[in-house]
């Protein structure tokens, strides 16, 4: 039975669209599949790993009558890509396998039965419904994902919190050493505040996923759920339950000592001094006095980079020592011309804020060196 | 209701027994070291069906007179102390007054003793205290027979006659290695098992812990703050499966204390892999006030007044003694017997017929002759890397000449670098070195690996680097851990973590060493504090560190089929004599082994 007959492209598109969650290694053998489901409707691609699930639609090309299966999705995924770009491929269901054919090519894969595939089931309530454009939220995501923390025992900070309320879409993401916090505008105020921690592979997906363009995107926020709409792509999330810790209190409100810098001075600076960093520590040493910092790194080879830079600054010395890495995360992350970098002494957090980009908030710990 | 009344003698005896006489060879221990406490130059052990049949013990003590001999059969009758003072500072190996009236309350025993001076001997049965005359020409013989006769039920507890016999000669050994200058001898159901004349503590501990041992062993005498360490520690070569090759005194009392072993396997933590167990002989002397016995009857477990001392002194005693490098001392352990008629004669005779101007033209003399390929590529090492030991002997050697040269300058050459210099690198993996004894080939992976592993340590040593946290770490704890917690909250800021208590179950931790901060930091405080509470030191985090080192040193080390110079393999061999622990690398494997020329000889049957 004829599954699909297209261009190439107008299976692996879909196809690569929901494979990225799919896990190399499973216990659960099917969860190494994609659903492909044929309905009147065109042909619908569905995959999950029972935390995410993504489903997607094509129209493309000519099949024909209902049918459903379950196949290898990476394998799938590696025929179609090596194909050569302009090949005609035909999907065929043959006695519990999938044949695929273009050209002189011909392929046959093991199929599991597609009433076995788990499918997440439906949230309950209704929630709230945002809607924003793609740009907009993959704008919002870039500027703090980088902050989330990876494998961390305290699981809800291996996500980054969403905050709808009012007028304002807030995201906020934390490793426990530094904290990176963004904030976007909303057309419609939301009645009721909500926040919900989305797993770390799920901002992943989304950002990949997302277009750079300003097609809709309608997220609708529940209890247990979190549902993602946009072109074609239906994405389904569990989130994290748990508390994330309270974001507000540590951004310090009231550091003294200000220096703004040309982040275009700031970030060359920075990566020639982290050439020299202790690679387990990352250590680098702001050392900032009168209308000068300096950036200090030594290693273990006792070597040692020394930046100054003029900055208009004419406050008490200070001397204060951060992982290079979290100070090199924000600024190739977030765009903006001026940094300013906010201080109160060698013990204190750092807050970083960039001048035209209101809303954003980057807090980071100093380390003793 | 049942009515309170006092036990019976015996019974009170028969329950001491259940303690201090557990099966044959705990008789054992009592009795040796009664006769040692006596003074005793000889001993002689005959046993019998693994010393429950018969256990029999004949010294040349100082006796027992006639009318202390029903007394030391009695209850906390002893003559070794007689105040709390002698408690306190107590020097003799037993004290407590109790093991002879508990064995003789569970088995027959008799006493027969001449005391010094006496005109005879006389013997003492427990069964019915009636002493009588008997012929001994000196000292004491005390014969236990049919142990547990009297209580059956417990009679069921003891192991075979094998296990039991195992059992003492574990004591007897223990003993026998304490005290190398009494003569011992033992046998068993007739048969001879050990006869030691009394010697010193080499010749003890090589006839009890076999040659193997001893060719392994590096001596060990350390002094400090009134604390004395000396003995053997087996260098990681020879590692056992087992603790059974483990003896440590205190005093010249066997222990198996808790705090001592953690010391000791945290010397050994570096160089020896976790699934191994060291092997050693080790005696720490202290003052007996700075230390209590009376822990435990059978006095394996000690207490120390100042803990955290002898906990630091042990580990760093052991650990100087395995850390130096490799030397001709230590290469003369692992290598066979030095024959100069075979091996020292070929490269004599290079060096005899070479001139100062040659090494300074390595190229050319190379080319001349292949077979000084190995001195050239020496001096090379030298240049490139200014180690000075290897130009310096060149240097004398050219000084000495042709005449003066001989066997003793080449041991000379030898130790200015143990591990020779390399002839070429076998299948990318090894390297081949030619050395006074013969070849040695080194895994150069390994070797560069525990090079880089000990630079990194070095310099990472001292104030540790510390990240704090934005979002503090709360971490349930029980009451235990916070009162340790409280206890050290100055080591532990040491070591770079600021906790506080945060509640009567919660710990809030604040900072955390920085390069640890991708660890889970709960579990790593946990642990630290599961080990403070123990130990007075610990090296939780200076073993978790060590790993990432060894990590990072790992990756930086030369891979297998990187194909390295002549020179490159001599600064590498010069590394490794410079670097402590070279011998094993990171993971306990040895790093490099000697094939000595007679070991090559008997490969081809040459001189046979």
């Amino acid at each position: 039975m004829l599954l699909i007959k297209a261009n190439r492209d107008e299976i692996l598109r879909p196809l690569q669209s929901v494979s990225g969650i799919v896990e190399k290694r499973h216990t659960l053998p099917i969860l190494s599949n994609v659903l492909m489901e044929r309905t009147t409707d065109g042909l619908t691609l569905l995959a999950t790993d029972i935390e995410i699930q993504i489903r997607t639609r094509t129209t493309a090309g000519e099949s024909a009558g209902d049918t459903a299966l379950t196949v290898g999705a990476r394998k799938l995924q590696d025929i179609l890509r090596s194909l050569p770009d302009s090949a005609d491929v035909s999907l065929v269901m043959e006695d519990k396998k999938l044949a695929v054919r273009a050209g002189k090519s011909r392929f046959s894969l093991q199929t599991l039965p597609a009433a076995d595939y788990p499918r997440m089931s439906a949230s309950e309530g209704d929630g709230i419904s945002l809607d924003i454009t793609q740009k907009q939220f993959k704008r919002l995501l870039s500027l703090v994902q980088y902050a989330m923390a990876q494998q961390d025992i305290r699981y809800y900070l291996n996500g980054l919190l969403v905050v709808a309320s009012g007028n304002e879409l807030r995201v906020v993401a934390t490793d426990g050493h530094r904290l990176a916090t963004a904030v976007m505008p909303l057309a419609e105020p939301v009645a009721t505040r909500t926040d919900v921690i989305l797993p770390r592979k799920t901002v992943l997906e989304l950002s990949r996923l997302l277009a750079d363009s300003d097609d809709a995107l309608n997220i609708r926020l529940t209890n247990n759920q979190v549902l993602f709409n946009f072109g074609h792509v239906e994405l389904v999330s569990k989130i994290i339950d748990g508390k994330f810790p309270d974001f507000e209190r540590v951004i310090p409100a009231n550091h003294p000592k200000l220096i703004s810098i040309p982040s275009n001075e700031l970030l060359p600076s920075l990566q020639r001094a982290a050439i020299l960093t202790n690679e387990k520590f990352r250590g680098v040493r702001l050392v900032l006095s009168a209308g000068s910092l300096k950036l200090i790194s030594t290693n273990t080879e006792q070597e040692e980079a020394q930046e100054e830079l003029e900055v208009d600054y004419q406050g008490e010395a200070l001397d204060i020592g951060f992982n290079i890495t979290y100070l090199l995360d924000v600024l190739t992350h977030v765009s903006g011309d001026t940094v300013d970098l906010r201080l109160n002494d060698s013990n204190s957090s750092a807050l970083i804020s960039f001048a035209g980009n209101e809303g954003f908030k980057y807090v980071v710990m100093p380390m003793r060196i | 209701m049942p009515s309170i009344q006092r036990l019976p003698d015996l019974l009170i005896s028969q329950i001491a027994a259940g303690e201090v006489v557990e099966r044959p060879a705990s008789v054992l221990k009592e009795l040796l070291e009664n006769s040692l406490d006596a003074g005793s130059q000889s001993l002689d052990l005959q046993l019998e069906q693994g010393g429950v049949r018969r256990l029999r013990l004949a010294d040349d003590g100082c006796g027992i007179s006639q009318d202390e001999l029903p007394l030391a059969l009695a209850r906390h009758a002893t003559s070794k102390i007689a105040s709390l003072d002698d408690l306190e500072n107590v020097s003799t190996m037993g004290f407590r007054g109790e093991a002879l009236a508990a064995i003789a309350s569970v088995a027959r025993l008799s006493i027969t003793s001449r005391a010094r001076g006496s005109s005879h001997a006389w013997k003492i049965d427990a069964l019915d205290g009636t002493t009588e005359p008997a012929a001994l020409s000196q000292g004491t013989v005390v014969d236990m027979s049919d142990l547990y006769f009297a209580t059956p039920a417990r009679r069921k507890f003891l192991k075979s006659e094998a296990t039991e016999w195992g059992h003492c000669d574990d004591v007897f050994r223990r003993i026998a290695l304490a005290h190398p200058e009494v003569a011992m001898q033992a046998s068993h159901n007739g048969r001879l098992a050990h006869r030691l004349p009394s010697g010193d503590l080499a010749r003890r501990v090589s006839e009890l812990m076999g040659e193997e041992f001893m060719a392994a062993a590096r001596p060990l005498e350390v002094t400090a703050g009134g604390l004395r360490l000396w003995g053997y520690a087996a260098l990681p070569a020879y590692s056992r499966a087992g603790r059974d090759a483990q003896y440590f005194y205190v005093n010249r009392r066997f222990v198996r204390d808790k705090l001592i072993q953690h010391a000791v396997r945290e010397a050994y933590s570096d160089i020896l892999h976790g699934a191994r167990h060291p092997a050693f002989v080790l005696f720490l002397e202290l003052d007996p006030g700075a230390v209590d016995v009376n822990v435990h009857p059978a006095k394996t477990e000690v207490r120390f007044r100042d803990a955290r001392a002898v906990h630091q002194f042990v580990f760093h005693a052991i650990t100087r003694t395995l850390a130096p490098s490799i030397e001709a001392g230590n290469l003369a352990a692992a290598a066979h017997p030095y024959t100069p008629q075979t091996d020292a004669a070929a490269p004599n005779f290079n060096l005899q017929q070479q001139q100062p101007l040659h090494w300074q033209n390595h190229a050319e003399a190379s080319r001349l002759s292949p077979s000084l390929d190995w001195q050239n590529s020496g001096s090379n090492a030298g240049g490139a890397h200014t180690v000075a030991q290897p130009l310096a002997a060149y240097q004398r050697l050219a000084q000495l000449g042709t005449t003066a040269f001989d066997a003793a300058a080449s041991a000379t050459a030898a130790d200015e670098a143990p591990l020779g210099f390399a002839l070429a690198q076998l299948h990318g993996i090894y390297i081949l070195s030619q050395n006074r004894h013969g070849l040695v080939l080194v895994d150069m992976h390994a070797a560069h690996e525990r090079i880089l592993y000990e630079r990194l340590k070095n310099v990472l040593a001292g104030e540790p680097q510390t990240q704090q946290l934005l979002v503090p770490v709360l971490i349930n704890a029980s009451s235990k851990e916070l009162a340790t917690l409280t206890e050290q909250q100055t080591t532990l800021a040491q070591i770079g973590f600021d906790a506080a208590a945060a509640g009567p179950q919660q710990i809030v931790l604040r900072s955390v060493p920085a390069l640890l901060q991708r660890a889970d930091s709960a579990n790593l405080l946990r642990a630290l504090l599961a080990e403070l509470a123990d130990f007075p030191a610990s090296k939780v985090i200076e073993t978790r560190r060590n790993e990432l080192l060894a990590t990072l040193a790992c990756h930086g080390a030369v891979r297998a089929n990187r194909t390295l110079s002549i020179p490159e393999m001599n600064a590498l061999l010069r590394d490794m004599e410079a670097t402590e622990r070279a011998d094993q690398c990171n993971h306990g494997r040895p790093t490099w082994v000697q094939l000595s020329v007679a070991d090559l000889d008997k490969l081809f049957m040459r001189g046979k």
